[in-house]
């Protein structure tokens, strides 16, 4: 038998160990971030001559400028600011169509059943794990077919297609749970089916609206291999420049504006994150909305 | 007028029959109660009145207009369901003025409407509430305000109380009772509860396996059952069935009874009725707790019989008694005094046998 005493012991041994545990863990992870921003604002020379983990010694944003605008990517040397608005122009249109396809294909599939509905979730469940590089050559023949090879508008295209799976799931768990009293008692009113999805079904997403769109941002942001396939030139996203920009060798590796130009590149998702992760949480673990 | 015809319809999910030819008419401003056992189809029969599941054949008429083909918006209907179904997001104002939106009525129409009905269900300082902001009664009464704001030709009521604690929902009962009685209209009210069918009921069918097994006023129902299902389902505690033989003793038809140590002939004193042909045979012999009582001066009872009790159970007003005829469990309703005044080896009990109710063990059906 164990004594009070020894047991509230053990009790805060654990508690250490785990909190221990957790502080490496978090250390260990915000280590490559911390590197990236200080040798960001360092001047070039004290990179070469430095440690790695020293503080700036005369902090500079210049690295960000010429990251910003004036760093060749390839042939072109205006930074990194036109592809951030491409990749804008891009995830913006991309996510919101997503996820309103998805909210529909949710309300349909859980609240408008109809014969084989339930093999078409299946089937659309399957596009979740479909590996990206199965369908780069049919795709590209599509896109080449529409004529919307080469363009923002056609990886708009890809990535709304590809997100639909995943869109079509979260809104499907979630409409689930809504009873379908609910979806009744709207007919009984005489609202008709688009009058149901807008005014009752839609204002009660918006937990999982944010969840959708948070995904979808960061997937299409993120996203490098139907960027750097599908599109050219002038048209790319901003993870096609940035690695570009790095692999530009012209003379000396310049790490301050390399580091610059990758954070730039990951701010928005960062940002999405910190202003929105609590929302994310909250929408994934949502249940039932008892009315 | 006609409230609401319901002729020959019939349900099925694939092989199954969740209704079977069901033929149902009552008057305009009548209020019928669907009761039975769950998955005995009610809410389905409730929803094909409602057009929102279709029927396999049959028709349906409400207020006289054959509706089997009208969307549930052209039905003039209106519903209560049991988890309410309120728009979440949606104020009570809003809720209630929602069909009449969708419907185009003019917005000072609206308001007057709202108001009416508000004042009407005492929640007109709920109207800027959401629903979350409602305890379980105040959602009850929105969801009638919602069903009240349309001035349908008939109701339909979903097992509306079921989610509401025991006294809100005598207290709810009483209000619908008196809600149907100042406005007239039709209602469809699903249950399960026979006590919400008894006091609420013009007419009650009580359904069992997707078949009406009996249609009739509460009194019919209650005193007259056709079946041992009926019998069974309507009354709490539940009607006593009691294996016995017909026999004939002296001229008089009547049923030998065994308790724990007495044995004794109760005599059958139905009027007009022939039970010449079941002499000899064996019979369930139905009687209800209360007409195995202590109240001498009821109709046709005999006299007294001591009765060994197993087990006595006050509940306030009344005390169970649980003795035991012909080997199974008989419950018997006293007054407490009487329970106190005896010994509860010589209970004595009087059979008023004029309301008990003979049956066919073999098909169960009332003799």
């Amino acid at each position: 038998m164990l004594n009070s005493g020894t047991i509230r012991w053990n009790h805060v041994l654990g508690r250490a160990f785990i909190y221990l545990m957790l502080g490496a863990f978090a250390l260990y992870y915000l280590i490559p971030l911390f590197v990236m921003v200080v040798t960001s604002l360092k001047p070039l020379d004290e990179i070469r001559s430095g440690n790695l983990l020293s503080l700036p010694m005369q902090p500079t944003f210049e690295a960000w400028g010429i990251a910003w605008n004036s760093a060749c990517t390839g042939v072109q040397c205006n930074g990194l600011q036109g592809y951030f608005y491409n990749s804008m122009i891009m995830v913006i249109p991309a996510m919101l169509i997503s996820t309103l396809l998805g909210a529909m294909n949710g309300y349909v599939l859980t609240k408008w059943k109809f014969p084989g509905s339930n093999v078409v979730f299946s089937m659309l469940l399957v596009g979740c794990f479909i590996p990206f590089q199965v369908i780069l050559l049919p795709m590209a023949k599509v896109l080449g077919m529409v004529g919307l090879a080469g363009s923002l508008p056609g990886l708009v295209m890809v990535h709304v297609i590809y997100g639909l799976a995943f869109t079509t799931l979260f809104f499907r768990n979630y409409y689930i749970t809504i009873p379908d009293e609910l979806i009744n008692a709207a007919r009984i009113d005489g609202a008709s089916f688009w009058t149901t999805f807008f005014k009752i079904i839609l204002p009660l997403s918006t937990p999982i609206i944010v969840v959708s769109t948070i995904w979808q941002f960061t997937q299409i942001w993120n996203d490098f291999l139907f960027g750097v396939i599908y599109s050219s030139g002038e048209q790319q996203p901003i993870t096609v420049a940035l690695n570009n920009l790095v692999n530009t060798s012209t003379g000396v590796k310049r790490y301050n504006v390399d580091m610059a130009g990758a954070i730039i590149a990951a701010l928005p998702t960062l940002f999405v994150y910190v202003v929105a992760g609590k929302y994310f949480v909250r929408g994934l673990t949502a249940g039932s909305v008892k009315g | 007028m006609n409230g609401l015809k319901i002729t020959n319809v019939s349900k099925t999910f694939g092989k199954t029959n969740v209704l079977k030819d069901i033929n149902v008419e009552i008057a305009d401003g009548k209020f019928l109660i669907l009761v039975g056992p769950s998955g005995c189809g009610k809410s389905t029969l409730l929803n094909i009145i409602a057009g929102l599941e279709t029927a396999t054949t049959g028709r349906i008429e409400i207020a006289g207009e054959d509706v089997i083909s009208r969307d549930p918006k052209d039905r003039n209907i209106a519903m209560v369901f049991q988890s309410y179904a309120l728009y979440p997001t949606m104020t009570v104002r809003g809720n209630i003025a929602f069909g009449l939106n969708i419907r185009k009525v003019p917005k000072a129409e609206q308001q007057q409407i709202v108001d009416r009905v508000a004042k009407m269900l005492r929640i007109e300082d709920l109207l800027d509430r959401k629903p979350a902001q409602l305890s379980g009664g105040q959602r009850q009464r929105v969801a009638m305000g919602r069903a009240l704001a349309r001035d349908p030709a008939i109701f339909l009521f979903d097992e509306p109380l079921s989610n509401l604690d025991a006294k809100l929902r005598v207290d709810m009962r009483t209000e619908i009772k008196e809600l149907h009685q100042r406005m007239k209209t039709t209602v469809v009210y699903v249950t399960h509860d026979q006590v919400e069918a008894m006091t609420l009921g013009d007419y009650i069918a009580v359904m069992k396996d997707g078949i009406i097994q009996q249609f009739g006023t509460p009194s019919e129902i209650y005193n007259h059952p056709n079946n041992m299902f009926v019998a069974g389902f309507m009354g709490s505690p539940s009607m006593n069935f009691i294996p016995c033989q017909l026999t004939e003793v002296g001229g008089e038809v009547g049923v030998y009874l065994q308790g724990h140590t007495t044995r004794f002939f109760v005599r059958l004193s139905q009027t007009g009725k022939d039970y010449s042909r079941w002499l000899g045979k064996n019979l369930m012999f139905g009687i209800r707790p209360e007409h195995i009582t202590d109240y001498a001066e009821q109709v046709g009872a005999q006299e007294a019989i001591p009765c060994k009790v197993d087990i006595l159970e006050p509940t306030g007003p009344d005390t169970l008694l649980f003795i035991t005829l012909n080997k199974v469990k008989v419950v018997c309703r006293v007054t407490p005094e009487t329970a106190l005044q005896h010994s509860i080896d010589k209970m004595p009990l009087y059979f008023n046998t004029a309301k008990a109710v003979l049956f066919d063990p073999a098909s169960g059906l009332a003799i």
